[in-house]
């Protein structure tokens, strides 16, 4: 059984910062591994700038941001294990692996979860109606945006006015598709004032705040929604083509369930808590790193 | 053009459907299953409560109440021939005043009468230490230790794989038109050409009356009415072990709580009129997680990943009166229909498939077909498996590796055999290794799997859909520009 002092668990900005600080402060045995086939977690599919400037003194794209990571990483010994999924994690310290054609039992002293998270979904939602084509998350339109380059729909409806909805309704417009309305349920938009500005207020985008959706219409592909004034309960039927919901992120921890007080358990970035600026789940990751670092340094 | 000539044709791939070709095959004949949509088990067969029944629920001597004691008793071997997980986790019906003891009273008489064994009235007392997690004010319970849950779809496409895999043509996309008997024989048209079959068995589901009709005066005509359901998380906090069935105190419905073979928490379903489509309403998903809470207080709601809706096939006689029993109509020989098979259906199912081959059997003077192989091996699952049986398998096959859907642990062997097995759309493998199904409801795999149906069908990914027609997800796919 390969063992290692630390395992970090999901390269995104959190854990590649997590295992550099690590390797810094002098633990020379440091194993980052991530499902994915490549690093950055969720920031290889954010094209837009805005990322980076605390740390790097200018505003980045996504996958700008990543490379100044790997670079980073790459002057050091940290092993990178990409296409890789933790299946699971044990009391005994012992993680289980999977990757194409392998499956491996790994021993490590510390563990650092730097998972990230996941979105909410519609089915969370006291949302009633049929269930067709077209209803996407915001984070997965912008995977198949960005990444797949697909063409998801003309008529575009997004549910949830957090920074994630806002850089959705800004991608959709550049990309030639007629955004509608984003739907809030709050009195105001959910993210950032930045975002707001840039990518609202700067294309003309209908924000609908104190509204949300109750019903989804629609039999192989969605037509379009009830929406209701929450506070006058007036009730408009909306067409579209196309629902995007922007309904928030999880701190996605499934793996640690149950062993969430271990101390030789850390948690840094998105899974620890919701970081809406990448510097802060960066910086966060860093600092614990590098406590964690010093414990394993030789 | 000689026109196609078959034994049997049974119409529709729901469960009874796919029992009754499954069963038919244990007999020396021809026989086809025409199933109009792209998959079986699409329609009532995919959404209802997954509860394989004890028997008490019945009178004593109706068909309904022989058919499923005698297959609640066979259930755990008929799972085992299909490899299909069946969870006998016993079920409390549960009573909250002195009207609904009365009637889990009569529940148990009527059962012990039917012979349901394991059958226990228990004090509340009892009943809270089988199952903490029930509100209090319980007043009794019925404890049925043999009723038990198994994934509907599941079960269903095992019997057509078993089915196929002992001589049973399966076209899909293949919708009957119109019929007619000519000489003997019943002449079926259908969207994708003729056929011509000895005997037909019209397993139609919402529309078998109408199937009935092209050839026969109506004689039962189908009501559809409607229920909601919720899903919860599997690690939702206060997750009951026993399936729940509330009997009412008040006239109206009471709630159901299925502990599913997934691990997932299924709760409804609601009574309403006014089926039109596999629609949910507002009305019915707040009455459910209102029954939820007051049954479960200490259940976290908010758990919640999921809500669909089932339609009910109600089944009337030309005057308007329900028909309670399964209708099972003959209107001729070797004309076999079943109109609207409710609950116990599921549980039933391979007993309905197996009424109607006795019948065929005689009428068509058949023979037993000797190579008949009752085994159907599922697909082979990588979670759950022991650390050195799955480092095994994925060094033996590389893609058993590769996680796909990671909240249910699917790996791309398992999806790409979900497709070589049949599945043809995102829910089509959902239905065979239940990708999707989990807290994220497939937002982080629904691509990857569109993508690997696309490759393995040689279609573009724009192709690939959802789950019925005109579901495809997405328009044009410019895969790498
Ligand atoms: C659409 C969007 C736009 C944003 N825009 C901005 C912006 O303009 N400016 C800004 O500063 N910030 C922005 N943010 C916020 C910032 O990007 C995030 O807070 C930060 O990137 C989170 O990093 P993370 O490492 O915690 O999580 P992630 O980037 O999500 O990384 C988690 C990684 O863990 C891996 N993983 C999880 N579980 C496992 C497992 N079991 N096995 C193996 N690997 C696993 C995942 O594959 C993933 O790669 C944005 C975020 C989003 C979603
Ligand atoms: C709300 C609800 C809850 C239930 N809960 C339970 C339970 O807990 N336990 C239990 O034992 N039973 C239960 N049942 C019963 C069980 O689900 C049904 O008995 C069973 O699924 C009925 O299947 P079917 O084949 O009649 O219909 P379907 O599954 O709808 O199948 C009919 C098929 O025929 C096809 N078809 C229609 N017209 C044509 C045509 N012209 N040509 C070709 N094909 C055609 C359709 O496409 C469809 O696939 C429940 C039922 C409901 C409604």
């Amino acid at each position: 059984m390969r063992t290692f002092k630390l395992l970090v668990v999901g390269a995104g900005a959190a854990g590649i910062s997590a295992a550099l600080a690590a390797w810094d402060a002098g633990c020379r045995d440091v194993l980052l591994l991530d499902r994915a086939e490549s690093m950055g977690g969720i920031l290889p599919q954010c094209l837009h700038e805005g990322f980076g400037l605390t740390t790097f003194g200018q505003e980045l794209t996504g996958p700008e941001y990543t490379a100044r990571l790997a670079e980073k990483l790459a002057g050091t010994g940290v092993v990178f294990l990409p296409g890789t999924e933790v299946l699971s994690v044990s009391e005994e310290r012992i993680a289980v692996l999977s990757r194409r054609g392998a499956v491996e039992r790994l021993r490590f002293e510390r563990l650092i979860l730097a998972s990230g998270c996941r979105e909410r979904s519609i089915g969370s939602l006291p949302v009633a109606g049929t269930r067709p084509a077209g209803i996407f998350t915001a984070g997965q339109a912008q995977e198949r945006i960005n990444l797949r380059h697909q063409d998801l729909g003309d008529e575009i409806l997004i549910l949830g006015s957090g920074d994630l909805g806002m850089i959705m309704a800004r991608r959709f417009t550049l990309g030639g598709k007629h955004v509608i309305a984003v739907l809030e349920q709050a009195v105001q938009y959910g993210g950032m004032a930045r975002n707001h500005r840039r990518c609202i207020e700067a294309f003309s985008i209908p924000l609908r705040c104190r509204m949300t959706v109750r019903e989804i219409h629609g039999e192989g592909r969605i037509r379009g929604v009830t929406a209701e004034h929450i506070d006058s309960g007036e009730r408009e039927f909306i067409a579209c083509d196309t629902l995007v919901t922007a309904l928030g992120l999880i701190p996605e921890r499934e793996l640690v369930r149950g062993l969430e007080d271990r101390d030789w358990l850390s948690l840094v970035g998105n899974c620890h808590h919701v970081h809406d600026i990448v510097d802060s789940a960066a910086a966060e990751a860093a600092r614990i790193g590098s406590l964690v670092g010093k414990r394993l340094a030789v | 053009m000689k026109m196609e000539r078959f034994d049997v044709v049974v119409i529709g791939g729901g469960l009874p459907g796919c029992f009754s070709a499954r069963e038919l095959s244990r007999l020396k004949l021809e026989i086809v299953l025409l199933e109009a949509r792209e998959d079986v088990c699409t329609g009532v067969s995919r959404a209802n409560t997954a509860v394989v029944y004890p028997g008490h629920d019945h009178k004593p001597g109706t068909l309904k109440a022989e058919m499923t004691v005698r297959a609640n008793a066979s259930f755990d071997r008929l799972c085992e021939e299909l490899d299909v997980p069946f969870s006998r986790c016993g079920s409390l019906m549960l009573s909250f005043g002195p009207r609904s003891d009365a009637a889990l009273r009569k529940k148990l008489r009527q059962g012990r009468e039917n012979g349901v064994p394991g059958l226990r009235l228990l004090s509340a007392d009892e009943a809270y230490r089988l199952e903490p997690t029930i509100a209090s004010g319980l007043s009794s319970a019925l404890y049925a230790s043999t009723a038990g849950t198994v994934n509907p779809w599941q079960l269903g496409i095992a019997a057509c794989e078993n089915a196929v895999q002992n001589g049973v043509r399966l076209r899909l996309n293949t919708r009957v038109i119109a019929m007619r008997r000519e000489n003997d024989d019943y002449l079926l048209e259908t969207d994708h050409g003729a056929l011509q079959a000895r005997a037909v068995v019209n397993c139609a589901g919402l529309a078998a009356d109408r199937v009935q009709g092209l050839l026969f005066p109506p004689a039962v005509r189908i009501v559809p009415t409607a229920g909601d359901y919720l899903v919860l998380d599997r690690n939702s906090v206060g997750k009951p072990t026993h399936i729940l069935q509330v009997e009412p105190e008040e006239g109206e419905k009471g709630l159901t709580v299925v502990p599913t073979v997934e691990g997932s928490l299924l709760l409804g379903p609601t009574e309403r009129e006014n089926a039109l489509d596999y629609a949910t309403t507002e009305n019915g998903l707040a009455w459910v997680r209102e029954q939820a809470a007051h049954l479960l207080p200490g259940l976290a709601l908010d758990g919640t990943i999921r809500s669909f809706a089932a339609v009910r096939p109600n089944p009337q006689r030309q005057d308007g009166s329900s028909i309670h029993s399964f209708c099972i109509e003959h209107p001729a020989e070797r004309f076999w229909s079943l109109i609207g098979i409710k609950t116990p259906g599921l549980t039933c199912a391979r007993e309905l498939g197996a009424f109607l081959a006795r019948r065929l059997a005689e009428e068509l003077a058949a023979e037993e077909n000797a190579g008949f192989d009752p085994v159907r091996r599922g697909i082979r699952r990588a979670h759950g498996l022991p650390f050195e049986e799955r480092k095994a398998l994925a060094e033996r096959d590389p893609d058993y590796g590769e996680i796909v859907c990671f909240c249910e642990d699917v790996t791309k062997a398992e999806v790409l055999e979900a497709v070589r097995r049949g599945a043809v759309t995102v829910d089509g493998v959902k239905r065979r290794v239940g990708t999707g199904m989990g807290r994220c409801q497939g937002a982080r795999c629904e691509q990857k799997i569109a993508a690997l149906i696309a490759e393995a069908l040689g279609v573009p990914e724009s192709a690939v859909r959802k789950d019925g027609p005109g579901s495809e997800i997405v328009r044009a796919a410019h895969e790498n520009v």
